[in-house]
């Protein structure tokens, strides 16, 4: 897997005059509605028009609970439509995925919690690490190619300050980074809404959030251990065959996560285990000398 | 053919002919993209082999047919579309595909593809825009963009290019599509579409002639090219590029032209039964 750069997650603030579309989902249960509470309290502190809908639900494992968040100088309609938001904060891997046509094509910013809650209807077996329907795509195949933004592993921030629950507002501190509003007035915002006794669990959660950074590139191991971790099931691998390679290095140059190297005249995995079984070196190998296998990913 | 892609998976080795392969193209020679994506397109149609005639011109592209295990032509220059409109009129059971080139299909086979295209009879046609001569070392062919050098282009070429789709939908077919070889999964998703369309289908593949046309014109490794092809994941991160006049990024892909027009085939045997009929009587 690549490891996420700097450039990639490098948030430009954004200077918000206009008002924005933001749009936060989970699985229910996750605080999706605080995420939202607290980006409409902070909206109308600063005099915009704000509209909030939501389908909710606690615990609605498998289900889609998302809340829109809108605010301007008018705002009409309450709800955002396809490829109309700003910005996309998912509290799950899966729904980050589920709702990614709706962010903006070119600018929208995504901000996802890594964190894997499998739905029961993924689960094609009872056995432990049997495969599953669960999506298969990483977090590398999507920040900086399909949206630009960063994945994180909010809840295992959370975890690790005290407390599971505050990882909502591990993503709300991070999409504050997008956001040109002072930290004091967050933090403000946040006592207003959280019960008096996470005050202290929401703030640090939040701090940790905003000031979070991407592991350094090459060298993060938690981040490259974290998604197969969570991904017991697949079952990949690449393999070239030398007889049928005539070393033209588009496998080599185009492999997303740098698994294959030159030798010589011939193509060779170098380095197996970081292959995701994308499957783009299958496709654009002229000589038929690739072969994938991935049983998430067609052929 | 079927609806939705076959639950096997694709291997391609079931669709080639083994004992000819590895294939005589050169590394990294678009026309290799091309053949795969056309064989992932057959298997999600799930077409018998046995029911898949593909009929090719002269050229590197005219010789994919030969590594398909499948009923294969190699015919003359230009022709291909010539000898799959008899096969396809003679047995219209079969899913009849040509492939051609740029050279084989718009120079010397200009006038079978306006008028294949005309007609309107079910043929899959392939065209491999390499925008070169490969296969005779490099000569200008009508894709071949200005400025480009190629043997008959010494000081860079002059003439204005076809656009291959625009012909091919102008003459009538009924189905017209592009793709570039970098998006292969999105060119097999496109041939499984044309295969599908009754009436004459027509897709241009951007295919990367690495030797004789890349040498020569300096664009770099086989890996620089088909990267150069720009048709990635994010356009707008392309566009701004400065345009070159090798595959401009501006370049359009898809599906041009989809409509349901009267089909060749099925028209000629109403009017043969009739004509039979009127005789009898
Ligand atoms: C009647 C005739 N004229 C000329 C030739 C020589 N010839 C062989 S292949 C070719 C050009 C092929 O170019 P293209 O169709 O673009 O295919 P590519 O090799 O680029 O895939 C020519 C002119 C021939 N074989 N027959
Ligand atoms: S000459 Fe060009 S078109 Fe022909 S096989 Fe070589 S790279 Fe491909
Ligand atoms: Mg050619």
């Amino acid at each position: 897997m690549r490891p996420l750069s700097q450039d990639d997650i490098a948030p430009t603030p954004w200077p918000v005059t206009t008002g924005m579309n933001i749009l936060v989902v989970g699985v229910g249960g996750q605080g999706v509605l605080m995420i939202s509470k607290a980006l409409a309290l902070m909206a109308q502190r600063r005099g915009f028009a704000v509209k909030q809908s939501e389908v909710h639900g606690m615990a609605k494992r498998g289900g889609i609970v998302f809340s829109h968040v809108r605010f301007a100088e008018q705002v009409w309609s309450p709800t955002i439509t396809r490829g109309e938001a700003d910005m996309l904060v998912a509290l799950e891997w899966a729904e980050a995925l589920r709702w990614l046509d709706h962010l903006r094509p070119g600018r929208g910013v995504f901000i996802a919690d890594t964190r894997q809650i499998v739905p029961p209807f993924a689960c094609r077996s009872r056995k432990r690490g049997a495969p599953s329907g669960y999506a298969r795509e990483t977090p590398a195949e999507i920040v900086g190619r399909h949206a630009d933004g960063c994945a994180l592993d909010a809840t295992g921030i959370a975890t690790a300050l005290g407390d599971s629950r505050a990882a909502n507002t591990v993503l709300l501190g991070r999409l504050s980074a997008w956001l040109d509003y002072p930290v004091a007035e967050w933090h403000d915002v946040i006592a207003a809404i959280v019960p008096k006794g996470t005050r202290e669990i929401n703030r640090k959660a939040f701090d940790a959030g905003r000031g979070w950074t991407p592991p350094a590139p090459d060298a993060d191991p938690d981040l490259v251990a974290a998604v197969p971790d969570a991904l017991p099931d697949r079952h990949v691998g690449v393999a070239i065959e030398a007889a049928w390679c005539k070393g033209c290095g588009i496998c080599v140059k185009l492999c997303p996560e740098r698994c294959l190297a030159m030798d010589g005249p011939k193509a060779i995995v170098a380095t197996p285990s970081a292959c995701t079984g994308c499957r783009v070196c299958e496709w654009l190998c002229p000589d038929f000398a690739v072969t994938v296998r991935n049983e998430g990913v067609p052929a | 053919m079927l609806d939705v892609a076959p639950a096997t998976p694709f291997d391609p080795k079931d669709y080639l002919r083994l004992q000819y392969m590895p294939h005589f193209m050169c590394p990294g020679c678009g026309h290799g993209i091309a053949l795969r994506a056309l064989l992932a397109a057959v298997h999600d149609c799930g077409i018998a082999k046995d029911d898949l005639a593909v009929v090719c011109g002269i050229g590197c592209s005219g010789r994919v047919g030969g590594y398909i295990d499948a009923n294969t032509f190699h015919t003359t220059h230009g022709r291909p579309l010539a000898f799959a409109t008899g096969l396809k009129l003679a047995r219209p059971d079969l899913t009849v595909v040509v492939v051609t080139g740029d050279g084989d299909c718009l120079a010397i086979g200009g006038n079978h593809l306006i008028h294949a295209a005309r007609r309107n009879l079910d043929l899959t046609c392939l065209m491999l825009n390499n925008e070169v001569y490969g296969m005779t070392g490099g000569q200008a062919s009508p894709t071949t963009a200005a400025t480009r050098l190629t043997s008959t282009t010494q000081s860079g070429a002059i003439e204005p290019t076809f656009d291959a789709c625009a012909l091919a939908a102008a003459a009538g077919a009924g189905f017209v599509g592009r793709e570039v070889t970098r998006q292969a999964p999105a060119l097999k998703t496109l041939i499984a579409r044309a295969l599908r369309h009754k009436g004459f289908s027509f897709v241009e593949v951007m295919s990367d002639c690495t030797e004789v046309y890349g040498r020569k014109n300096d664009l770099g490794e086989a890996p620089e090219m088909i990267l150069s092809q720009k048709a990635d994941m994010r356009p707008e991160q392309h566009n701004d590029a400065p345009n070159q006049p090798f595959r401009p990024n501006a370049l359009p892909t898809g599906v041009f032209v989809e409509r349901d027009l009267p089909e060749y085939g099925a028209r000629l045997r109403a009017h043969a039964a009739m004509i039979r009929g009127d005789t009898a009587r």
